[in-house]
């Protein structure tokens, strides 16, 4: 298998690589998916001439799923990022350096263990 | 000796863990009507779930992945949620089966219900899931389940005609009371029985929470080529069984009560005792399966944190999930609908949702990406080919061979 | 920009004729970060359809056989187009340049 370093040299298809993939995050708890990319800006309808080629600013995930399916584009506020640099591991999932919590992109999961799960009884424990 | 143990309870847990209310009242049902005639699709559907189990358990504990993200990662979002649309109502179907079964036995022995149970049934099966460890939870429903054995003790103690039940196995024909397009819809109906795909989101991601690594697939191929083929021997064991006693009076299986009238004619109370701890034991296990496989399937396809090896708070929506899915099962069961026929139809539309399960497994497993140095060998792959056809072919065949049989009528 | 606005453009080439559509875009890691950047080096054009299929027209699994086969030949027709011989990009539509290279599609094995 390859080696899943994010170093210098790798080439990636965002179709076979990148998008649908798992995220996880330090402690290789799943996060999301990857749903879309942020690339760098560069000028629409005009001529590329000497513009240098786009990276990969973010991975996004969100609502972004369902413009994917449907078509369409949602609101850039509405987008959840995952910043590329927070990128520790890119294999069969990506891997990213900060806890679940501390993410934005987690926040449904943090909503749904608050107001639901945490409230019955024995939720916070681990299974006996 | 500990080792030894341990092989040991993975393959009676597999055994006990293969029959479900599906496997049961399919086989006999199809006992009570075509003898043994359709023993064949029990032989093909258990090489076929041990390939596709064994596919999906190694890619599992070799490449970290359960089996809904790849379908995710290899379909993309679209055709991934058609597929888990249609997996997740499946699934949802069995669940609403597994529970009803839980409750029809419950009225079998108190003469209550079944209605009342339901309810109860489906907070139990809740509480475990919510609560108990993965292990002890797949072990003790297993273990339990291998009181079914009653059915395979019945069938040697009712001294049947061996060479006639073999004649029947053996020269499969159509009986005359009975349509081809029937005979067909039942193979398809006991194929899907056999191949159901709660197995192997169940399988894989079991294997996820049990931390399988390489060194782990030794037991696993014992667990899959051991236990399913003499789980399957019990599925033909229930259908001997039928053929046996409800045959020969053209009894028609409506209900639990022909299903266990072969074992308590040929044992008595004692053995009705087995076999109703058995089928408890068997439809609580599938319907902790069912539960689960709804959350793993809903949870891997959106990327959210799973598992039971994480405490409820640690994956909030995977187990909301299966709280509304519980709900919804109950819901169903709580229309009045006959849980038996909520079976028949489930182990059906299972037959046509195979492949949407199967395709993506069958093609990582070739990944060396994922599988590294344990892709699929040629033998594995032509006969996994093969039974992509046999999957396909049942899919596409199942629902014109519900309509023309009229649902097996 | 958003990579699925660029996914399912229409290409086109100088002189306006229909080539087919982005399919996929090709990134390659460089820089001595940590993480390394990845960076656009082209965009995978199929003049056969939209979506890619369980990516076996491009990578490296070859088995089982008969899929493959299948897949390859539904996917024939792809070719890379390099960053530099893009002219611009605009909505749901991408112009290359005049003498644009085609270059294959596949991914070398151990990429």
């Amino acid at each position: 298998m390859k080696s899943p370093t994010v170093r210098a040299g790798r080439i990636l298809d965002a179709h076979l690589h990148l998008l649908d993939r798992q995220v996880l995050d330090v402690d290789d708890v799943p996060v999301t998916t990857v749903d879309d990319l942020e690339l760098s800006d560069i000028p629409v309808d005009t001529d590329l001439d000497g513009v240098e080629a786009p990276v990969i600013v973010s991975l996004l995930s969100g609502a972004v799923l369902g413009t994917r399916i449907f078509g369409g584009r949602p609101p850039s506020t509405r987008w959840h990022r995952v910043p590329w640099s927070s990128l520790v591991e890119l294999g069969t999932a990506l891997k990213v350096d900060a806890a679940a919590d501390d993410l934005e992109v987690s926040w449904p999961e943090r909503w749904v263990r608050d107001h639901i799960i945490a409230r019955i009884p024995g939720g916070r424990h681990d299974p006996e | 000796m500990k080792k030894l143990f341990a092989v040991a309870l993975g393959v009676l847990t597999a055994i006990g863990g293969f029959v479900d209310i599906g496997d049961l009242v399919t086989n006999a049902v199809v006992g009570s009507r075509f003898g043994m005639s359709l023993a064949w699709v029990v032989v093909v559907g258990v090489v076929g779930i041990c390939l596709f189990a064994n596919m999906s358990g190694r890619v599992a504990a070799v490449s970290g992945r359960a089996t809904f993200e790849i379908i995710r990662e290899r379909l993309g979002p679209r055709a991934g949620l058609a597929n888990l649309g249609a997996s997740f109502f499946i699934n949802l179907m069995t669940m609403a089966a597994e529970i009803g079964g839980i409750a029809l036995v419950l009225q079998l022995v108190t003469g209550i219900g079944p209605m009342l149970w339901m309810p109860l049934a489906a907070f139990a099966v809740w509480i475990v899931v919510w609560r108990a460890k993965f292990s002890q939870l797949e072990n003790a429903a297993g273990l339990l389940g291998l009181s079914l054995i009653v059915f395979a003790v019945a069938v040697v103690m009712l001294g049947p005609d061996w060479g006639e039940l073999a004649h029947q196995a053996f020269v499969p024909t159509v009986p005359a009371s009975e349509q081809p397009s029937t005979y067909w819809f039942y193979a398809v109906a006991l194929f899907g029985a056999a191949m159901t795909p709660y197995e192997v989101f169940f399988f894989s991601s079991g294997a996820i929470e049990e931390g399988w690594t390489r060194k782990d697939l030794g037991q696993e191929r014992v667990n899959v080529f051991v236990g399913f083929p003499l789980g399957g021997l019990l599925s033909l064991a229930i259908a001997a069984s039928a053929a046996i006693v409800l045959l020969p009076q053209a009894i028609a299986v409506t209900s639990l009560s022909q299903v266990v009238l072969p074992v308590v004619q040929a044992g008595g109370t004692i053995a009705f005792c087995f076999l109703i701890v058995g089928m408890l034991a068997a439809f609580f296990g599938a319907a902790l399966e069912t539960t689960l496989s709804s959350g793993y399937t809903i949870a891997q396809y959106f990327g959210w944190s799973w598992g039971k090896f994480r405490r409820p708070a640690k994956a909030a929506r995977f187990h909301l999930v299966m709280i509304v899915g519980l709900v919804i099962a109950l819901g169903i069961l709580l229309t009045g609908v006959d849980p038996i026929a909520v079976t028949e139809y489930s182990v059906v539309f299972s037959a046509v949702a195979l492949p949407l399960t199967y395709i993506p497994i069958l093609i990582i497993s070739n990944d060396p990406d994922y599988m590294g140095t344990e892709v699929n060998g040629r033998a594995v792959n032509a006969l996994g080919l093969v039974y992509l056809v046999v999957i396909v072919v049942a899919a596409v065949a199942a629902i014109p061979l519900m309509i023309i049989s009229g649902a097996g009528a | 920009m958003i990579l699925s606005d660029l996914i399912g453009s229409e290409v086109h080439d100088a002189s306006g004729e229909a080539l087919g559509r982005v399919v996929d875009a090709r990134f390659r890691l460089e820089g001595s970060g940590t993480p390394s950047q990845a960076r656009l080096v082209g965009i995978i054009v199929s003049p056969r359809s939209a979506t890619s299929f369980l990516g076996y027209e491009r990578n490296a699994v070859t088995r089982p056989v008969l899929v493959a086969r299948l897949l390859r030949w539904m996917h024939r027709g792809s070719f890379l187009v390099l960053w530099g011989d893009i002219a611009r990009i605009g909505t749901d539509r991408v112009e290359l340049r005049p003498r644009y290279e085609r270059l294959p599609s596949a991914l070398e094995s151990g990429e």
